[in-house]
């Protein structure tokens, strides 16, 4: 298959007729690329008027979604249906989060346990950012199915990787920044009202980026400060609000549901508290050589490459190495462990880190940034649903523990498409519609 | 907690022995008539979605009072009906109680509805019990809009009348009492009363330190016939705790500062409180309602999937407090309060908590006897710092910055409890405690020093007592005067405590929706006063997720709004 970069793919499809692009002038006067499906049905051809649209708020924690810091979101929350209890899922990162939101199934069954694996075919360890990895149908595709049009508006290159060519309607996101790979929230806002005027997608879900990749290099986070970070939250709070504002004024505010959600939270720790497992593996005359380690932040998957008769006797010499480093909280064997799920795509062991700790594997310099999700501290998110339609309770709140596995089926009870064989892990959060 | 130390109490207790003799004849009016079967009345408890526990005590012949170990084997027959009338029993049965027992009748009602008001009632021939009200818990896998608790604790019968339970009883919008602690008191008449001069407004029965069997069950016994008390039990499950005064002042592990050599063994004293305790009150102890199965006190009850109740048992299983300042200041060893080999929960007891605090449930309520929040430093008047200390033994006289008999004193364990909770990102944690007789409403800081900056595990609602004395009542101060500048300056020393009371006397009402917790705090006026009225003094409340406590300015709403909508899982 071809393992260039998602983008280098993305331009693939285009130039092989796969799908068609569309270029269009945004808010900002920047152009706008959208791809489309070759093939795909007329966005108006006979669908229902029924619109949901997924905005993921990237590494947003619940507590800050305040309305003095970000009022929009926050008016979106009380009057709609606000889950006060929700967690982001094993591991704690964006792209298997994100996977999670669409196929609605734990990482065992939908093949995207983190971010960063350590692939034994090829021997590398690398980002989950390939449209194969999705190892089960997602509801992008169920809809499109059902004759309804979908939409991605992803800002992150490997997001974009990973769901491919699967929606009808495609962002092709320009420009990148260079550094963080992904785009500012204002582009992709720019993109997601381009293609909810050009194409109006029957369901749409969008990523921005910006609070995520604040909080990340936030040097302030661990003195609790959060001083850029503050200042993203705000930005992208306007975006939520033009979205808002965009739905309203086209009249398909009543006609809608817009599930607001991060993927993970945000966690943030200072220059000495790192840990670091590769070193400690190195040093045990069973071990050296033979662990592989993709770091996730703050959490750390340890794969055996050793002799495979011996990796039981392996685990339990990582396990008990890695409980005695200073900053993990706990280790799990995926094979054992009942709460994991993450599949044997997740190594032979997952490592989390203390609040307040961040892995750095295999070197020191590996992980310099101070924000940090993937451990137990980053699952809360924040999770609501706001929007017009009738089935959306107005100024709720939902005391039942609602999860980013929850999306698809949500979407599916929505748009009444039914479940996947096996069904689905996650569970509706709407009312039974009426 | 450390109130009042043995010594301090003898010496100030002579000016009120005068007082204290002419209102013994007011408790004897107000008991029930000695021949009745059930003088004691009825009671219910730790209610679950299919079972709660029924309780009362009969007296068979006059001579089997409470401790008297009088008194035939007697057959009780218990009815549970839908309706006051017991047209629709629904569950009924009979048990055999007898003098080994004290008389008292305890059961389990089992196969009830989730979520369903109930009635019950004994019989002994053809002798009928008070009729008494229960409700049972949600279902285990619903979703409950409220969950509306009555919260005391902190009860002196020789204080004062028990008005908070007579307004908590006249309510018709709760689901449950919480009892934090201190039930009954050990003290003898005169040792531990009312205000500055130890006035008892009812002596205690029997007339002195309880230390015997037989005083625990006849304190309990005399508690029970209370009528406000009954009146309260009568009408909702109670989820009781006990702190230190139903076994003696302070008690921990293998001792107690008010238990002395002469009074025996310490575990012999301690065993005799824990079976008067599981014969008198309503409450599972490891978890049966069956006698002489170990007395394991904590225990969780669930709420749907709104909330989780952990009651913990904070006196069992504690290591022995730290050297307290009070009344001869020694040098405070900060090392040992912080000694992670001492506990306050027991090893146990703890794991078991963190275990809690992960459950699936929305709100992690925990029944805490003592304060967790930090109270650190404070510039306090200097000669308030005794009266402080005789009702909350917070204040340094020498720099020790602490209540050693609560979470300030076990630091360890905090830390443990608190790490937890942010390692494994769990919001919505809310401490409910008693025990210091004062009202508070605090976040928990990670580190109070750097507080507000940084983030909190969680809150702490603290109730205050519904007799026993606090700032004023020691002071000899109006209320609301010397205690202000007391508030102030602990406050400003501890940006983490929002809302601080150390006068008044009363009750709480904590009210639970997945959008946020509240507590509602009244005032009882005069407690020598049996009708004294009550007030909504404050309301404080925490929104869901924001593990913050905040001002509100609605109490909380009566009756309880029907559900509106109830998401319930889709298709």
């Amino acid at each position: 298959m071809n393992t260039s970069s998602p983008f280098a793919r993305g331009l693939d499809d285009i130039r092989t007729g796969r799908r068609s692009l569309l270029k269009l002038v945004g808010a900002g006067g920047a152009t706008i690329a959208l791809s489309t499906a070759t093939g795909a049905v007329p966005a108006w051809a006979g669908r229902s008027n029924r619109r949901a649209y997924v905005l993921v708020l990237d590494g947003c924690r619940p507590d800050e979604v305040t309305a003095p810091l970000m009022p929009r979101a926050a008016a979106l929350r009380d009057g709609g249906l606000n889950h006060p209890f929700a967690s982001s899922m094993p591991i704690m990162e964006t792209i298997p989060n994100h996977v999670m939101m669409m196929t609605g199934v734990r990482p065992d069954r939908g093949g995207v346990p983190a971010n960063s694996i350590y692939d034994r075919a090829e021997g590398v360890i690398r980002d989950m950012d390939r449209p194969t990895d999705i190892t089960i149908g997602t509801v992008i595709e169920r809809l499109n199915a059902a004759g309804h049009t979908t939409g991605t508006v992803l800002s992150k290159e490997y997001l974009y990787g990973v769901f491919g060519d699967r929606a009808t309607h495609r962002w092709e996101p320009a420009p990148i920044v260079p550094v963080s790979g992904h785009a500012p929230d204002q582009f992709t806002m720019d993109a997601a009202l381009a293609m909810l005027e050009e194409h109006d997608p029957s369901m749409m879900f969008v990523n921005l980026g910006d609070i995520d990749r604040v909080g990340h290099s936030d040097l302030t986070g661990p003195l609790s400060l959060r001083l850029a970070r503050q200042t993203a939250l705000a930005a992208t709070d306007l975006q939520v609000g033009r979205f808002v504002d965009a739905l309203k004024a086209s009249g398909r505010w009543k006609d809608s549901i817009v599930i607001v959600l991060a993927d993970h939270s945000m966690d943030w720790s200072r220059p000495d508290s790192t840990v670091r497992l590769q070193p400690v593996m190195d040093a045990d005359p069973l071990l050296a050589g033979n662990v592989v380690i993709a770091d996730n932040g703050g959490a750390d998957l340890l794969y055996w490459t050793g002799d495979p008769t011996a990796r039981d006797a392996a685990v339990a010499r990582m396990i008990a190495l890695a409980v005695a480093t200073p900053g993990v909280l706990e280790t799990l064997d995926p094979r054992v462990d009942t709460t994991l799920r993450t599949g044997p795509v997740s190594g032979d062991v997952v490592a989390f880190c203390k609040a307040g700790w961040r892995f750095t594997d295999p070197d020191v310099y590996s992980n310099p940034i101070p924000g940090n999700h993937g451990h137990p501290a980053t699952r809360p998110i924040p999770f609501f649903i706001g929007g017009g339609h009738p089935v959306v309770p107005r100024g709720a709140s939902a005391s039942a523990e609602a999860r980013t596995l929850d999306v698809a089926p949500t979407l599916a009870t929505f748009f009444g498409v039914g479940t996947p064989k096996g069904g689905y892990d996650g569970t509706s959060r709407l009312p039974r519609l009426r | 907690m450390t109130t009042l130390h043995r010594r301090t109490v003898l010496a100030t207790s002579v000016a009120g022995a005068g007082l204290a003799a002419t209102s013994t004849t007011t408790l004897h009016a107000a008991a029930a008539p000695p021949s009745s079967m059930f003088q004691h009345g009825v009671a219910s408890g730790d209610p679950m979605a299919r079972r709660v526990v029924l309780w009362t005590r009969v007296t068979p012949v006059p001579a089997a009072t409470p401790g008297s170990g009088v008194g035939a084997d007697t057959n009780v027959r218990w009815e549970v009906s839908r309706d006051e009338r017991f047209r629709k029993v629904v569950r009924s049965g009979s048990v055999v109680t007898t003098a080994a027992r004290d008389h008292t009748v305890k059961i389990d009602a089992t196969g009830l509805a989730p979520q369903t008001w109930y009635f019950y009632r004994f019989t002994v021939g053809s002798a009928t019990s008070p009729v008494g009200r229960t409700r049972t818990a949600p279902d285990e896998a619903s979703s409950p809009e409220h969950l509306r608790l009555g919260v005391v604790s902190c009860a002196n019968l020789q204080a004062g009348w028990f008005s908070a339970y007579r307004h908590l009883a006249a309510r018709d919008d709760l689901h449950a009492i919480l009892h934090l602690g201190d039930y009954i008191y050990e003290y003898a008449p005169g040792e531990y009363g009312y205000g500055r001069s130890n006035v008892d407004i009812r002596p205690h029965d029997p007339a002195k330190e309880m230390v015997e069997l037989a005083d625990y069950r006849r304190r309990h016994a005399q508690y029970k016939l209370d009528p406000d008390l009954q009146a309260l039990h009568a009408r909702y499950p109670f989820i009781v705790t006990w702190d230190d005064h139903e076994s003696t002042n302070d008690a921990w592990r293998d001792g107690a500062e008010n238990h002395q050599p002469d009074e025996g063994d310490w575990h012999v004293r301690r065993d005799r409180s824990h079976r008067a305790y599981d014969e008198w009150m309503p409450v599972r102890m490891s978890d049966t309602a069956d006698l002489g199965d170990g007395t394991k006190l904590f225990r969780r009850l669930t709420f749907g999937t709104l909330a989780e109740i952990s009651m913990l048992d904070l006196r069992t299983y504690r290591d022995q407090q730290v050297h307290t300042t009070v009344p001869s200041p020694v040098p405070s060893p900060d090392a040992e309060v912080d000694d992670p080999e001492r506990t306050i929960t027991g090893r146990e007891q703890l794991d078991w908590l963190k275990d809690s605090l992960t459950a699936p449930a929305q709100w992690k309520l925990v029944g805490n006897p003592v304060m967790i929040a930090p109270v650190t430093f404070a510039q306090v008047p200097k000669d308030l710092v005794g009266p402080v200390n005789d009702v909350t033994g917070i204040l340094p006289r020498d720099g020790a910055p602490y209540n050693v008999d609560q979470w300030d004193g076990y630091t360890d364990d905090r830390r443990e409890v608190f790490a937890h909770i942010r390692d494994r990102g769990l919001r919505d944690v809310v401490f409910l405690t008693g025990d210091i007789h004062s009202g508070w409403a605090c976040d928990l800081p990670y580190d109070a020093a750097t507080y507000p900056v940084g983030d909190s595990a969680g809150v702490e609602f603290v109730c205050t007592s519904v007799t026993s004395n606090n700032l004023d009542d020691i002071t000899g101060t109006p209320p609301r005067t010397s205690s202000l500048a007391v508030e102030a300056a602990i406050q400003s020393n501890n940006r983490h405590v929002r809302y601080l009371n150390f006068d008044d006397h009363g009750y709480s009402v904590f009210d639970l929706t997945p959008a946020r917790a509240q507590m509602d705090y009244y005032a009882i006026g005069d407690r020598a006063d049996r009708t004294a009225p009550s007030t909504l003094i404050a309301s404080w409340a925490t929104r869901s997720g924001t593990n913050k406590v905040e001002p509100v300015a609605q109490p909380i709403p009566q009756p309880i709004p029907q559900p509106t909508t109830v998401p319930g899982p889709g298709a």
